[in-house]
């Protein structure tokens, strides 16, 4: 009788709780994602689930739009450059406040600018290109430049360089501010932990206010609780980032079916194979050209990602100014096979190419059993794939050791722009012949350059225009006919959000546009 | 020698042994950080980081300094109580570990709690008949739970009462919408003493998934142990001494041979405990649990060597502190022990 007792006391207390659902407030949206972030200073972060944040709650000077078109934001026009152009003067706009009420000026931005130049943990992408800045006016600010700087206006579009209240920022000009934000955003953020954070609007905003009443964002570590957060209706909007490929490619059918709304922003993320190309077998470039024509781009993209990552054959996003789509070669394994015998294998003899992927992403290991078995049914006689796999972090430590013959990487730019794409991975500050010796090129674990390379790449910094577009793509095409990597897929983001809601829109960036997520008046839910 | 000054010998000479373990340990994760390949300054910084920036970061976090006077550094701050900054964002490692180990402590007791009625009950179920069939599955329930891969049997749970019947939530700690009591990080207690309902359930709801799967998983080692020490204490003299005397099988049981059978069971409570402070990782990682084993995971994949140091430092003596309690605890309710 007891037990009974207990037990209709306890499935009690179970429906109680079950009926304590809270409900939430109307026109409040939640979204979530897997990135934890653990801080949400600009200068200490740079993941894209802080970015993502930090995107909405302060405005950079010069934004990417969704038709990947530079648009002035808290800068009122493009930088007026001196005619020799190593100063640059951005016209500030007038009557901008920050969230504490303080007013955005020239000097805020000398001081956001000067902030991340002393502490940033990428300071060196400002810190590179800008001397010195300056207050040239009330809302004008001076840039001194190393030497020209083509991209400034996309460099200046980095989320990174947010400018943020003196007056909220002045006790840590020296140290991370990791729980709040005090910037110019849309919102004002109202509560922040590593796993939840709550956003306001932003009354006194400039701008086009928010189409919501607020978000609420949460940051779950597993991938299947963020998909099935999704699919419960216990989030609002789901983004992609580090969201297992099964799952995404579920979400993508559903959204085709009409059960979800899925966005898609501008693919900015490539996946890469690089070359060990200083030591053999692949110091020989006919082998690593018979490696490029090897790959299988077309089934890779379908049978590790079902299509959602297409293939790539440019070292730069095609979308963007500066990209060679067909620069690298096609699957031919014919001339594949002519290759790999000039160099003296088949027939025979074999080629064995160790490859290591890391152990840690899903889509690393799927990538490098398909592919092996690619080759194996394609170029059996000829190659064979030694396969093995290494967490990230300890393959990132031994990558400038020239620890891996080949190994499958991927990159995003910091900003938009080609020459961040060809100079982390081509660039070389010190070389012997065609051996890398220091510089990213030895860093991404390649170590290939060839004389002239890098003054080339600092010039198409520099240049302008048909010039510089036509300096890029050539610069792609030397490149794959050495084939120090072989690009082999792009990656696009993704968001999906509960069919009362609209579609969510990226910027050119590849974030979602927050303030414009809002449910559908028809579909408004009733308020609490 | 009395019993009474006995046990304080001991209590003196397992207190005086914890910093020696703790320096052992603090000095083993300390050198076993930096052997294991890996570079904060990559997981800081990047792989394309110009080498200028990384030598002067290096240098700002005082790793281009001898491993010795780095390891002289860690002591001295260590006796100091300061166990210096998470790398990568400047946090104290004190700050992140009273962030994270009240959500740990929080999920281990509840689930301590559960694992505990539910191991103890099946457990003792089976003892009126033995070899009976409540008692078999008593057995089965023991070996099967015990044997349930964590992360599968977390991960179905989740996917039946949060995915597809929506009972409770898929992860994390609190709603999304609602903000979290302030206070001392236990939120059970925080919106209990803010007498704030809808707080409480919220925190309840997000605790019942992860605390009833740990639980659960914890539950055979309960009922196993306390079926075993029930039944050997059941055949021992003094309770067949007890039935000869008269008394009813059920105040033999509950009387005489329970408050023996479960001596054994505290000490397991005890292990238990310990292991939960810092080892519900799985547990933590499904249910998205901002707990400290998770924590230490992600600064290890960072090589944030002061947030693994202090994080291990702190599990490592609130182990021994529960360890050396629960002795003395069994001690105390048990005269036969000697030390």
């Amino acid at each position: 009788m007891k037990g009974l007792r207990s037990l209709s006391l306890l499935a009690a207390l179970l429906m109680l709780l079950l009926g304590c659902q809270p409900q939430r407030p109307s026109g409040r949206l939640v979204v979530g994602s897997r990135t934890r972030i653990d801080s949400v200073d600009p200068a200490a972060t740079y993941n894209f689930g802080a970015l993502q944040l930090i995107s909405a709650l302060g405005d950079p000077l010069y934004a990417i739009d969704a038709r990947g078109e530079l648009q002035p934001r808290l800068a009122t026009a493009l930088p007026r450059m001196s005619p020799d152009r190593l100063t640059a003067w951005v016209p500030l706009r007038q009557g901008v406040r920050f969230h504490d009420g303080t007013p955005f000026d020239a000097a805020a931005m000398v001081f956001t600018l000067e902030r991340f130049l002393a502490i940033g943990k990428l300071s060196y992408l400002l810190g590179d290109r800008i001397v010195a800045v300056r207050a040239s006016g009330s809302h004008e600010l001076e840039l001194k430049l190393r030497r020209p700087f083509t991209a400034l206006p996309q460099l200046l579009s980095a989320v990174s360089l947010t400018p943020l209240s003196p007056t909220a920022y002045r006790s840590h000009d020296k140290r991370f501010l990791n729980d709040r934000f005090v910037g110019t955003g849309p919102y004002r953020l109202t509560f922040f932990a590593d796993q939840q954070q709550r956003l306001e609007p932003f009354k006194d905003y400039w701008g086009e206010p928010p189409a919501n009443s607020g978000l609420d964002l949460v940051n779950l570590s597993n991938s299947t609780a963020l998909y099935g957060a999704l699919r419960s209706g216990e989030v609002d909007v789901l983004l992609s980032t580090s969201l297992e490929g099964d799952q995404q490619l579920s979400l993508h059918q559903d959204a085709q079916r009409g059960r979800l709304l899925e966005g898609v922003g501008p693919a900015l993320e490539i996946g890469y194979l690089t070359l060990l190309s200083d030591q053999p077998p692949l110091k020989n470039p006919v082998v690593r050209r018979a490696i490029a024509h090897s790959l299988d781009h077309e089934l890779i993209s379908q049978r590790v990602t079902h299509g959602l990552r297409p293939p790539l054959r440019d070292l730069v996003p095609p979308s963007l100014s500066g990209a060679e789509p067909t620069a690298w070669p096609a699957f031919d394994p014919v001339e594949a096979r002519r290759l790999f015998e000039q160099a003296g294998y088949c027939r025979g003899k074999r080629l064995t190419l160790p490859f290591t992927f890391r152990s840690n992403i899903p889509a690393d290991k799927l990538f490098a059993l398909i592919w092996k078995e690619q080759l194996r049914r394609d170029l059996g006689d000829c190659i064979v794939l030694e396969v093995s796999g290494m967490e990230s972090t300890t393959a990132y430590r031994q990558l400038s050791e020239g620890a891996f013959a080949s190994i499958l990487l991927e990159w995003m730019g910091d900003f938009p722009d080609a020459d961040n794409y060809l100079q982390p991975l081509l660039g070389c500050d010190k070389a012997e012949g065609q051996r890398c010796l220091e510089g990213p090129s030895a860093a991404s674990g390649s170590f290939w350059t060839r004389p002239g390379l890098n003054e080339e790449l600092l010039l198409s910094q520099s240049l302008q225009g048909q010039e510089r577009i036509e300096l890029l793509q050539r610069l792609q095409r030397e490149t794959a006919a050495a084939a120090p990597y072989i690009p082999v897929w792009l990656v696009a983001p993704r968001a999906w959000a509960q069919t009362g809601l609209n579609t969510p829109v990226f910027d050119g960036s590849g974030r979602v546009v927050l303030s414009q997520l809002q449910q559908r008046p028809s579909a408004a839910r009733p308020g609490p | 020698m009395s019993r009474r000054r006995q046990l304080l010998g001991y209590l003196g000479s397992r207190l005086l042994l914890a910093p020696v373990m703790l320096w052992l340990i603090a000095t083993l994760v300390f050198l076993l950080l930096r052997l294991a390949p890996g570079d904060p300054i990559d997981a800081l910084l990047g792989i394309r980081a110009p080498e200028a920036a990384r030598q002067a970061l290096r240098q700002q976090l005082g790793l281009d300094q001898p491993l010795l006077a780095q390891y002289g550094h860690f002591l001295a701050d260590l006796l100091r109580g300061n166990l210096g900054e998470s790398l990568t964002n400047q946090t104290p490692v004190l700050e992140v570990i009273r962030q994270s180990l009240p959500a740990s402590l929080e999920l281990g007791l509840c689930a301590l709690l559960i694992a505990a009625v539910l191991g103890l009950a099946v457990g003792f179920s089976g003892i009126a008949r033995p070899e009976g069939k409540l008692d078999l599955a008593g057995r089965l329930y023991g070996i099967g739970t015990y044997a349930l891969p964590p992360f599968w049997a977390a991960m179905v749970i989740q996917l039946i009462f949060a995915v597809w019947l929506g009972w409770f939530p898929v992860g994390g700690r609190f709603p999304a919408t609602l903000m979290p009591p302030s206070g001392s990080g236990f939120y059970l207690l925080d919106s209990l003493r803010a007498a704030n309902l809808q707080q409480l359930a919220g925190s309840l709801r997000h605790l019942v998934l992860p605390a009833s799967t740990l639980g659960l998983l914890l539950s055979g080692i309960f009922a196993n142990a306390l079926r075993l020490n029930l039944r050997r204490v059941l055949r021992s003299d003094y309770v067949e001494a007890a039935r000869s005397r008269g008394l009813s099988e059920t105040r033999v049981v509950l009387r005489h041979a329970l408050p023996n059978a479960l001596l054994p069971v505290l000490t397991i409570t005890g292990i238990t405990v310990a292991s939960l402070i810092g080892g519900a990782l799985l547990i933590e990682v499904t249910y998205s649990w901002p707990g400290i084993a998770f924590r230490l995971q992600e600064a290890i994949g960072q090589r944030d060597y002061p947030l693994v140091q202090g994080i291990v430092v702190v599990v490592a003596a609130l182990v021994v502190l529960v360890s050396v309690t629960v002795d003395m605890l069994v001690a105390v309710l048990d005269p036969r022990i000697r030390f």
